[in-house]
């Protein structure tokens, strides 16, 4: 089956007794970042990409902003706030993720960010400052800056290689297999380091507004190869998420025209922001970033009562602002437009008096592969860099996911390239690598009754009910049940009736929904163990936040073949959390008070 | 009383270079929605009539950017995440590209 029996490292360019230095999976910016820092330490340095680089991965789509602090712009030759610091962005960071944090990640974090930002303005990117915190800039452009530079350094990429499993030695990662997509061949490749750089895993939810490519096959591989994941019940929703017409299914543009103008309306057309919240609560929803947690609990309150839209959203409205003040807005964005999307026919739409559905989408995730400071995962030779990673941003982020990704990116490059200078090119086990080719053959042979693409909807609608905005004990146990008997009786009997190899869309799938399943079950199983509400992860049934029991991160890890779960107290290195209890609105009051917004 | 669905007919260009000398079309039927787009109606294709179908999607953005799920409506090129359709289409992949199954092609 293996394309190269007589090349066992069976990817194009590499020799059958050559294996790369650093093998970097995920072609976005944090895996961009990752193989030219790799290659720039000295590395041979091999990029996989599940779609194509360049053009896959979130970041083409993001927004898209870079965070740094005033003093550290101000020094990168930015008209900064010099009165800003370092330590102040560190705290802010931590109260927006509700103390959850790692704090050595923060730290690296800030640390790195404005060489980070000087390195991108020094290879092209365009961009705007806002003389705070912020640069904005597209998420096309960071990806084609990036992408430059891979191309300039010749590393080795090789595209549509849908990597499934991470083989190992004893306690280490040594290399992938994947399948290559258009031959329809699996492929193994052996690395002395491997970073894994491929986003989060939005794709187990219906709504969402991740492209196609984050299915979390990867948070998965890790975990079945021994890594630790973390956090998995984070998940950051983004508020008013086009919901309808299906061409623009998934954008985020009402969210940004919000900050600026217009309302939420539930059916009847009541505007209902107002209306669930203190007024302190309005402003700071309408006008700060934690209007992503905030507008998504309020709507998804909404339609859980039975006041939503027909498809289950709720209305984004602009009938009540003068047309003269979205004239002004249009500034902003000549001709309604944005990145490469054109919002003219829907401005149209909305200025007639119309409403455009819109809902929460699964959006960001701050839990996923467990690291340190330096990128390494609980599982030598393997690092992980960006939103698959977890423990930055605690339990909300409202800081910048490009700063995350470049930061990340490049420590996790020089890690895996240090490691790799030490560890050995290993030869891989005969009895793994024949287990799993006969796993992911095995759907092309059997005769069984179930369609990937069917259980891939059944385990979607799982997450859609019971890992939304609002979790309780309830939903998340019935959850963890079905989809337990999902591994146990259904995935098994995956069966794919098209015999073409090339672009087998039911072997994809058949891939997908077994690691969409296995994270979901690490999510869910997360969210009943954590028994309060923190940041983005709502219990109706635990509604408080309690500093005194959790400030402890949850770690899922696979012990004999079994999911185990267990906590860890959060790290700490110079902000000691207060040891309150607070609820939701009170706990948002007490975040601004102290960022002093 | 429930409106009667009105159906569209599709027509496909099919092809496996593993096994065919050359492309043939494919016609199903599929079930006008409002404003949908050609993503949608692949996807109802591989859901509902045919699974073998080879369309790209798995890793496309869906956002008009990483044009990677080009292909040729009626004879025009269009992205099928965000071509909506109004009635009967032909889907071809795009021209001149090397077709690796039906409408997914090389070196986009």
């Amino acid at each position: 089956m293996y394309s190269s029996t007589t090349h066992p490292t069976g990817v194009a360019g590499l020799s059958a007794q050559e294996a790369v230095d650093v093998l970097v999976i995920g072609s976005g910016g944090a895996g961009l970042r990752a193989a030219i820092e790799a290659h720039d330490q000295g590395a041979s340095t091999l990029l996989l990409s599940n779609g194509a680089v360049g053009k896959s991965g979130a970041t083409m789509i993001a927004g898209a902003d870079i965070t740094l602090d005033g003093d550290g712009a101000a020094k990168i030759g930015l008209a900064g706030n010099e009165s800003d610091s370092k330590e102040s962005f560190f705290h802010d960071i931590i109260i927006q993720g509700y103390y959850l944090n790692n704090q050595k990640l923060v730290e690296a974090y800030v640390r790195d960010a404005p060489v980070r930002t000087k390195e991108m303005i020094d290879w092209g990117m365009k961009y705007l400052w806002d003389g705070k915190r912020a640069i904005l800039t597209e998420g096309t452009e960071l990806n084609s800056v990036l992408f430059e530079q891979v191309k300039k350094r010749g590393i080795t990429i090789k595209n549509d290689l849908y990597v499934t499993d991470l083989l190992t030695q004893g306690k280490s990662a040594v290399g992938v297999v994947g399948l290559d997509i258009n031959s329809g061949m699996l492929q193994t490749t052996r690395a002395k380091a491997v970073v894994i750089a491929t986003g989060g895993w939005q794709r187990a939810y219906s709504f969402t507004s991740a492209p196609g490519g984050l299915t979390g096959a990867l948070h998965a591989a890790a975990y079945r190869a021994g890594a630790d994941l973390l956090n998995m019940e984070m998940v950051t929703f983004c508020p008013n998420v086009v919901l309808w017409p299906p061409a623009l299914r998934g954008d985020i543009f009402p969210y940004i025209l919000i900050e600026m103008f217009g309302d939420l309306l539930e059916k009847h057309g009541r505007p209902f922001l107002r209306d669930e919240y203190d007024p302190s609560i309005y402003r700071i929803a309408s006008t700060t970033e934690w209007n992503k947690l905030i507008f998504s609990l309020a709507a998804t309150k909404v339609v859980l009562r039975g006041d939503g839209s027909p498809r289950g959203g709720t209305y984004y409205s602009i009938k009540n602002v003068p047309l003269n003040i979205v004239e002004e807005a249009e500034k902003i964005y000549p001709g309604w437009k944005w990145l490469r999307t054109d919002f003219s026919n829907l401005m149209d739409w909305l200025k007639e008096g119309n409403a455009v559905e819109v809902a929460p989408a699964a959006h960001y995730m701050e839990g996923g592969i467990m690291v340190d400071e330096s990128a390494s995962t609980t599982l030598k030779g393997l690092y992980a860099a960006g939103e698959c990673s977890g423990g930055l941003f605690g339990a909300n982020r409202v800081a910048s996911a490009i700063t995350q990704i470049l930061v990340q990116g490049a420590i996790a490059g020089k890690s895996a390239t240090d490691y790799s200078k030490r560890a050995k090119v290993q030869e891989l086990e005969k009895r793994q690598l024949k287990r799993i080719e006969s796993h992911l053959t095995k759907p092309l042979t059997r005769q069984g009754s179930i369609r990937a693409v069917d259980l891939k909807k059944k385990v979607r609608r799982i997450a859609d009910e019971n890992l939304w905005v609002i979790r309780n004990g309830a939903g998340l146990k019935k959850a963890i049940a079905e989809l337990e008997s999902i591994i146990a009786n259904e995935v098994p009997r995956i069966s794919i009736q098209t015999q073409a190899r090339a672009y087998n869309k039911e072997w994809i799938d058949a891939i997908e929904v077994e690691s969409l399943t296995q994270i979901l079950l690490a999510s869910a199983r997360s969210a009943l163990f954590r028994t309060e509400s923190r940041g983005v992860h709502n219990r109706s049934d635990y509604p408080h936040t309690d500093n005194g029991r959790w400030l402890r991160e949850v770690v899922v890890r696979q012990v004999n073949g079994k999911m185990s779960l267990s906590t860890r107290p959060i790290t700490i290195t110079k902000f000691k959390p207060p040891r309150v209890r607070f609820g939701f609105e009170e706990g948002i009051i007490r975040a601004v008070k102290e960022l002093g917004e | 009383m429930k409106m009667e669905t009105r159906k569209m007919k599709v027509t496909v260009a099919r092809f496996n270079p593993a096994m065919d000398s050359s492309p043939h079309y494919q016609t199903y039927e599929v079930p006008l929605e409002p404003r949908m787009t050609v993503m949608d109606v692949l996807d109802y294709i591989y859901e509902n009539l045919d699974p073998s179908i080879a369309y790209y999607s798995h890793a496309s953005c869906h956002r008009r950017v990483c044009a990677r799920c080009n292909v040729t409506v009626n004879g025009k090129a269009g992205l099928s995440c965000h071509t909506e359709v109004t009635g009967d289409i032909t889907i071809d992949p795009l021209p001149r590209l090397k077709v690796i199954r039906d409408l997914v092609v090389e070196g986009l």
